[in-house]
């Protein structure tokens, strides 16, 4: 008789005289528990399309009806109308596959984010105060068209600049064209993590300016040099999804994965072999390993074509590259770089993936050539368990997307004088608060007469704005959008919106062509269709001509199958366009040692901001789910923190939580300690997102922001930041921080409490 | 028909990538409690990545256990509570009635996984974050207890749409938030008792374990690991 | 022992009753705004909600139910203790017990508060007792709580009538004496106590009855307290040696608290001359022989704990032996062991000062005792990971000073309207004592029939 049996009969004798039950008396004593009497509401699921990082994965919105207060023509009251409840994944998108991370899971709340901006306002106070007055949407509309058109003169370029995040949507194709029949330059696209380095060897190596997608579910072998692929980089969900095949999803067969970075990310987390190289010789560590498949002639130099080309001395075998020399300078022993690479030969298909860090250095494009050339030379370019580009889908206008200036150039021209900028329009993108001190985004953009603003909420960028004009969220509005990575099908997702609006906002694309046709003339004739949808459902109607999602041959049909499927994509997998010929504009490169900012005796740690699970870079802050989901590695809740070694900690007297002060050639911050056993003794490192000066009240005031400190470096053939490439010092200033953990700090494993 | 419902966790898989995490939030209408109360030990994730150090820098390992209520055959939480606002459906769940729980907190101090979470205040929903809540679900107050309940609200939903269609439920016809969301595929949710199905099939693998099995509680959770 | 006259005894133990110094009002003043404080922090809780306290994941209980157990331990002080005199017909019993069933009213009626005050709904408490609902809901008979709330109200009900039927001749005699509004107060009290034989003889009756049955009623009462822990799978709780063990510990400071209260009074009211160095000395050799139970309890729980070595166990062992618990875990030796053996064993210290100094720290050390038993196994519940800690917060720390104020308070009240010396058991003792032939010493008094000795008329 187990326990529960016993307690029932020792309980039921007593208590039977009581009850006077009838039959068995346990079912009587529980007969009056009602089950959770349920009438489950009516659902619908509408799809959408998750804009939450720049994967672009598929999704389904669940509404059902609710009353919501809503504010419709100047007066509150309660609509009964069809609310969005939950995100799901679209289970037929070809990213996704039905599976939604975090973000995505958390989108929902920037819809009923109680500090959206919900009618359109106009600057009362001075610049950067966040005082604003409501005004009409006609005012807002003629107001920013009245600008607009002062500043044209015929013959000369418009003094009107556009900043946004880098848009793989018909909204960016829509700027562009506004901007060219403006007459003004491409817009300048900002995002902190930028991927520049990446396309560009990409591009160098394969003849695609484009992200790589991973065919990981038939890998037998992975070696990432610091991309945090299964976390925060490139396309996470396909990416999760992947993973989980090639470790368990093929009977009797389970891949190897091998991760190298210096602090322990929450992929490196799920490596049978971690690896701890010095920061910025992963491109290195990839020679090492492409030295002995030469030298032990494993496979042959020829196979890696171009990618091979692209590194001197490769056609020679790398001799500058053989373990022993790889190993001084990665901290690898060479025994293991030895080992790590007849093992990666040995197990096709294998692949390497490069990101994150490692590209974040003076020597990020070498290091992405280099571990480009050592999937060429495994075989894996474009085969099977191998890499690959995603197709685009064929749409004519997508070739317009234009590569414009970098922030950094924008505003050093703006301080300059000598890039003149009369109007600035903004559309998500907050680079007043991801980029280093040095770049001086701020003082430049005050130096801008006009900006208007389309963000949804006060951030650090939109509060010098003059005019707010709020986007719909991307639950209240069509999206669409062309997934540059995360699938071998090409893919043009699309949905309708898939509520009404909560507040008396506007979708972006939808204000400016209403602009363009208050402006008239070539910009009115340029911008032709009278909302964002019809511009979609032109651009669209191309794919009915391609094999794909849907069958439709009617326009109409297709139009509305496309609606209800939540996109477009190509049957089966298609091979990517063949490879464009490479660039030839650049010598082979020598892969050699990082720079980094700062004296090593002053400053003797190498600064590591990395990209936060919760935040990304900071732009989902704001969400109050993500504030309270525990970082996975640290625990840390409603924070920021700094991962310090225990040794380095305890070699500096510093304990777990206490706030201590980093400090860079550039600037210093504080934020409390987190003793972290996975990350090396010369390296700081510190999750980036938090420390937003203005960004709704769940994120504002707290924590600190690493990018404030970072050094100006870049990597010079690109341009592109070199976010790790700042050295700092620590100190304790002696205080206590604020570091919310949920477990405990702990190393205990759980394992001895299986089976006990 | 008689069923069992259970889940199993490959560990394999699992990435720590915390979907699980933020889905069980959104379909749950679970509050967040705020950086104060977050200090204080007072978070309600009802489902939780754990995550266990290993090792010294550099062979150091980290692993990750989702943990959140193992829906135990024998549950001690369930016979401590004094007035069955916790009890054993009998579809082998451990189910909570939120308006009969008087908030004893005897049933979170018997569950040895710590996966009861209790309403120390009345929950916060800055309007209108409230307009997301899930109508299938009750919304708790104060001086309650609260935990995972595997999404019965999607079982249930599940059951009377087949029952409406004349017909069985098929297996993966649906799943709770955490496991529709999971990237990886890590989990899988099912009727143990139906030998055809995906997790009792999984279950029977020569890596199954349960999480503190020794405790006699007959975890309905089955975790999935390599010996490495 | 000096036999002091039947006037004499009147007057001494009736002056508390209608003398009151402005002292008595002062304190009455002091303890009453402390308790008034405490209900202030608690309503302050129910309107807030019970986040303002300290609890958190995982620790659920902390300070109320450590207090909870504590004043149920204390309660064992009483009736427990005078039951076996009685039953054992010890003579120096008669000026102890009264006072003594008290304590076990008071210490039960501010224990069995704590329940409802650590609710998260603490105004739907009535669902934990068996009434008959219209929806037909009954409690689970499965929980310890539902053994508690039985338990609890068997005990306090029984304790009551125990502390009530031997008063009922003192309401007599009060009665009788009293004017005005005492007599008014006094007539129902003494339910028409007119001292016949054969109301002795029932009283007598009631009284062998009561003393049979409380003693199961209190082992039980902690026993069923110390399930509440050992029955669910917590480390260090789910042991089978807990109901002795709290058992054997409730005795043990049920004695101190007594010890404390009879030198309280003795003071206080001026009786010394019925409260003795004797009685003290009895008491003091019983609280040195509970402390040596309690020493055993605790060495053979942790050894066999440590020997075992399993490891969910030794997380808490060691966070009380090497943890943030040390401190507290040999402080609480300290108060229940050491100080008691060394003054107690001592017969030269076993004095009335002695043994109030063994006692003082024998009540605190055993509040620190229910308290090591209750959050060190909380804060390290298997699973590493979801380990907290715990810290009290000022309405937890009000409410605990509030529940000792009114313990005090209520005894104050206590002794101002009832004699705090049962006066008729007293002239019962005397009497049986003026009857024998020689004096007989009061450590040698045999142990007598009372049924078989002449009754003596109320109020002569
Ligand atoms: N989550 C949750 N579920 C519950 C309960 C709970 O408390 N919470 N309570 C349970 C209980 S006790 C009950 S009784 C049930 C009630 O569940 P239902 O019986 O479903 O009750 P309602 O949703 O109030 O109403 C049903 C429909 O009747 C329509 N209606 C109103 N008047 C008329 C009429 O004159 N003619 C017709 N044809 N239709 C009409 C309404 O518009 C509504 O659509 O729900 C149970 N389910
Ligand atoms: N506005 C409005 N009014 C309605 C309805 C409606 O739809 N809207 N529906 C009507 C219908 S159909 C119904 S059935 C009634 C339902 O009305 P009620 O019977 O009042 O049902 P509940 O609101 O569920 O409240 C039941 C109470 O029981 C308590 N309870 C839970 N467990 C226990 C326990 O173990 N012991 C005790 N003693 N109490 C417990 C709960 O906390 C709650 O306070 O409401 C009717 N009134
Ligand atoms: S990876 Fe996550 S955030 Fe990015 S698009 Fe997909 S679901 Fe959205
Ligand atoms: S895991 Fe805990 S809450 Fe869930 S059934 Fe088991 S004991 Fe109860
Ligand atoms: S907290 Fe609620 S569910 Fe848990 S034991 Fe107490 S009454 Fe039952
Ligand atoms: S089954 Fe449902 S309630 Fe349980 S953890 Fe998963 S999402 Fe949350
Ligand atoms: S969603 Fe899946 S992979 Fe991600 S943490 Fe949860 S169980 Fe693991
Ligand atoms: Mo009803």
């Amino acid at each position: 008789m187990d326990r529960r049996n016993f307690l029932k009969i020792a309980a039921v004798s007593s208590a039977a005289a009581a009850l006077d039950g009838c039959g068995k008396p346990e079912n009587h004593l529980i007969r009056f528990i009602p089950e959770e009497e349920l009438i489950p509401g009516v659902a619908q699921r509408k799809p959408g399309v998750c804009t939450q990082c720049p994967a672009g994965c598929g999704i389904q919105v669940r509404v059902m009806e609710g009353e919501a207060e809503v504010t419709r023509h100047g007066q509150v009251g309660l609509l009964s109308m069809g609310l969005a409840k939950k995100l799901e994944g679209n289970p037929d998108h070809p990213v996704n596959r039905g599976k939604l991370c975090a973000w995505g899971q958390a989108g929902l709340q920037v819809t009923y984010h109680p500090d959206r901006i919900r009618f359109p306002l106009r600057r009362s106070g001075p610049r950067g105060s966040g005082e604003y007055q409501e005004i009409s949407w006609d005012e807002a509309i003629k107001d920013l068209s009245s600008h607009l058109s002062s500043l044209k003169s015929p013959g000369k370029a418009s003094p009107v600049a556009f900043l946004t995040k880098p848009l793989h949507d018909h909204c960016g194709v829509l700027i562009e064209q506004f901007l060219a029949a403006l007459g003004a330059p491409p817009a300048v696209k900002f995002e902190f993590f930028e991927q520049t380095v990446l396309r560009r060897a990409n591009e160098l190596s394969f003849g695609h300016h484009q992200l790589p997608t991973f065919d990981l579910a038939n890998s037998n072998y992975v070696m990432s040099f610091g991309a945090d692929f299964l976390g925060t980089w490139n396309s996470p969900v396909s990416q999760n999804l992947g993973y989980g095949t090639m470790r368990q999803g093929r009977p009797g067969l389970r891949g190897k994965f091998v991760q190298v970075e210096a602090r322990m990310s929450q992929t490196g987390a799920n490596a049978d072999e971690w690896i701890n190289a010095k920061p910025g010789t992963e491109g290195l560590l990839a020679l090492g390993l492409a030295h002995v498949i030469l030298s032990e002639k494993l496979r042959p130099a020829e196979a890696a074509g171009e990618a091979g080309a692209r590194i001197e001395d490769w056609s020679k075998g790398l001799p500058d590259y053989a373990p022993e020399a790889v190993s001084k300078l990665t901290g690898v022993e060479a025994s293991r770089i030895q080992r790590l690479a007849r093992e990666m030969a040995a197990h096709a298909p294998a692949v390497a993936i490069i990101g994150g860090a490692s590209l974040a250095q003076t020597n990020g494009l070498a290091n992405a050539l280099a571990a480009n050339a050592l999937n060429a030379l495994l075989g894996s370019v474009e085969k099977p368990g191998g890499v690959f580009f995603t197709p685009q889908p064929p749409i004519p206008g997508l070739a317009a997307r234009k590569e414009g200036a970098s922030v950094r150039e924008l505003c050093g021209g703006i301080l300059a004088k000598s890039t003149p900028v009369e109007a600035l329009l903004i559309y998500n993108a907050n680079p007043v608060f991801a980029s280093p001190s040095e770049w001086r985004v701020r003082e430049a953009l005050e130096k801008v007469p006009f900006i208007a603003s389309f963000g949804s909420f006060v951030d650090e960028t939109s509060i010098l704005s003059d005019l707010i004009l709020p986007d719909h969220s991307y639950l209240e509005s069509w999206v669409d959008n062309i997934p540059e990575s995360g699938t071998t099908q090409a893919v043009a997702s699309l949905a309708p919106p898939a509520m009404n609006p909560l507040h008396h906002t506007r979708a972006m694309p939808d204000v400016l062509l209403d602009v363009a046709h208050q402006l008239g003339g070539d910009v009115g004739k340029a911008l032709p269709w009278k909302t964002y949808g019809d511009m979609l459902q032109a651009a669209f109607d191309p794919l009915r001509s391609h094999p794909g999602s849907t069958s439709a041959k009617t326009a109409d049909d297709f139009w509305s199958e496309v609606q209800d499927k939540g996109g477009w994509w190509s049957a089966g997998i298609t091979k990517s366009p063949a490879m464009r010929a490479a660039n030839p504009s650049i010598a082979p490169v020598k892969v050699s040692a990082p720079q980094f900012d700062g004296a090593a005796q002053e400053y003797p740690f190498n600064f590591l901001p990395y990209a936060s699970q919760q935040f990304l870079d900071g732009s989902l802050a704001h969400l109050p789910w993500l504030q309270e989901m525990p970082d996975v590695v640290s625990t840390a809740m409603w924070g920021t923190w700094i991962e310090i070694n225990p040794q380095t900690a305890e070699r500096l007297g510093i304990q777990q939580g206490d706030l201590v002060e980093v400090a860079s050639q550039h600037g210093k911050l504080q934020a409390p300690a987190l003793l972290s056993p996975g990350i090396a003794p010369e390296v700081i490192a510190m999750p980036v997102g938090q420390g937003h000066e203005h960004y709704g009240r769940y994120a504002s005031e707290r924590g600190a922001n690493p990018i404030k400190i970072l050094a100006a470096q870049v990597e010079p053939q690109t341009g592109a930041l070199a976010w790790s490439a700042t050295r700092v010092k620590v100190k304790p200033t002696g205080q206590k921080g604020k570091l919310i953990l949920l477990g405990g700090g702990l190393r205990e494993s759980p394992r001895e409490f299986h089976h006990r | 028909m008689k069923r069992q419902w259970g889940m199993v966790i490959d560990l394999d898989r699992c990435t720590g990538c915390e979907a699980c995490v933020a889905a069980c939030h959104a379909e749950n209408n679970i509050a967040t409690v705020g950086d104060d109360q977050a200090a204080k030990g007072r978070t309600m994730h009802w489902i939780r990545v754990e995550r266990y150090w290993e090792g010294e820098f550099p062979d150091v390992r980290l692993r990750y256990q989702p943990v959140f209520c193992q829906q135990c055959a024998d549950a001690p939480c369930e016979s401590v509570c004094p007035v069955y606002a916790t009890y054993h459906n009998p579809e082998g769940l451990n189910a909570q009635v939120y308006n009969r729980c008087v908030g004893t907190r005897y049933c979170g101090n018997a569950c040895p996984y710590n996966v009861r979470f209790f309403n120390f205040f009345n929950p916060v929903w800055d309007k209108p974050l409230n307009l997301q809540f899930n109508p299938d679900v009750s919304v708790r107050s104060v001086g309650i207890m609260e935990k995972c309940t595997f999404c019965i609200q999607r079982i249930k939903t599940a059951e009377i749409k087949a029952l409406a269609e004349k017909r069985e439920l098929k297996d993966g016809e649906f799943n709770p938030a955490c496991v529709q969301s999971c990237p990886a595929n890590a989990m899988v949710f099912g009727d143990l008792d139906d030998p055809q199905s995906e997790v009792a099939r999984l279950a029977q693998s020569n890596r199954a374990t349960k999480l503190l099995e020794g405790v006699g509680t007959e975890p309905n959770v089955i975790c999935l690991r390599s010996v490495s | 022992m000096p036999v002091p006259s039947v006037e004499q005894l009147n007057e001494d133990i009736l002056r508390p009753l209608v003398r009151t110094s402005w002292r008595y009002y002062l304190a009455v003043g002091i303890l009453g705004s402390i308790v008034l404080a405490a209900v202030a922090a608690f309503l302050h809780q129910v309107y807030s909600g019970i986040g303002v306290s300290g609890l958190n994941e995982p620790v659920f209980w902390g300070f109320y139910i450590t207090n909870f157990v504590f004043w149920i331990g204390i309660s064992h002080a009483g009736t427990l203790i005078s039951a076996i005199l009685r039953l054992t017909h010890a003579e120096w019993r008669r000026p102890v017990t009264r006072c003594a069933e008290a304590i076990t009213v008071f210490a039960l009626m501010i224990g069995a508060a704590f329940p409802i005050i650590h609710l998260g709904r603490p105004y739907l408490f009535f669902w934990l007792l068996p009434y008959p609902s219209e929806r037909g809901i009954w409690p689970n008979f499965h929980s310890p709580l539902i053994w508690d709330a039985f338990a609890i109200t068997t005990y306090l009900t029984g304790s009551t009538i125990f502390l009530y039927l031997p008063t009922i001749p003192d309401f007599a005699l009060l009665r009788d004496k009293a004017k005005g509004w005492r007599r008014r107060l006094y007539r129902p009290l003494s339910l028409g106590w007119t001292g016949t034989p054969r109301q002795w003889h029932r009283l007598e009756m009631a009284m062998r009855i009561m003393a049979v049955v409380i003693l199961p009623v209190a082992v039980s009462v902690h026993t069923i307290v110390s399930w509440d822990f050992a029955m669910p799978p917590v480390p260090m709780w789910h042991s089978t040696a807990f109901g002795p063990y709290f058992v054997a510990g409730a005795i043990f400071s049920g004695i101190a608290a007594l010890i404390i209260a009879m030198a309280f009074l003795r003071k206080a009211f001026h009786l010394e001359e019925y409260l003795t160095p004797f009685h003290f000395d009895k008491l003091g050799k019983l609280l040195l022989l509970m402390s040596l139970i309690w020493a055993y309890f605790i060495v053979a729980e942790r050894l066999t704990i440590w020997y075992g070595n399993d490891s969910p166990e030794m997380a808490v062992y060691w966070s009380s032996s090497q943890g943030r618990f040390t401190h507290l875990f040999w402080f609480m030796v300290f108060c229940n062991l050491l100080v008691p053996f060394s003054i107690l064993s001592i017969k030269r210290f076993r004095t009335i000062t002695g043994t109030v100094i063994a006692s003082t720290t024998v009540v605190i050390g055993m509040w620190i005792e229910r308290f090591l038993i209750i959050v060190p196994s909380l804060e390290r519940k298997y699973l590493p990971y979801t380990w907290g800690s715990y810290r009290p917060s000022w309405v937890e720390i009000t409410i605990t000073a509030g529940t000792f104020a009114a313990m005090a308070l209520l005894y104050m009240l206590f002794s101002k309207f009832v004699p705090i010396i049962s006066i008729w058991e007293m002239k019962l003792g005397m009497r049986q004592e003026a009857n024998s032939p020689q004096p007989i010493p009061v450590e040698t008094r045999l142990p007598q029939i009372v049924a078989e000795t002449n009754f003596p008329a109320s109020g002569s």
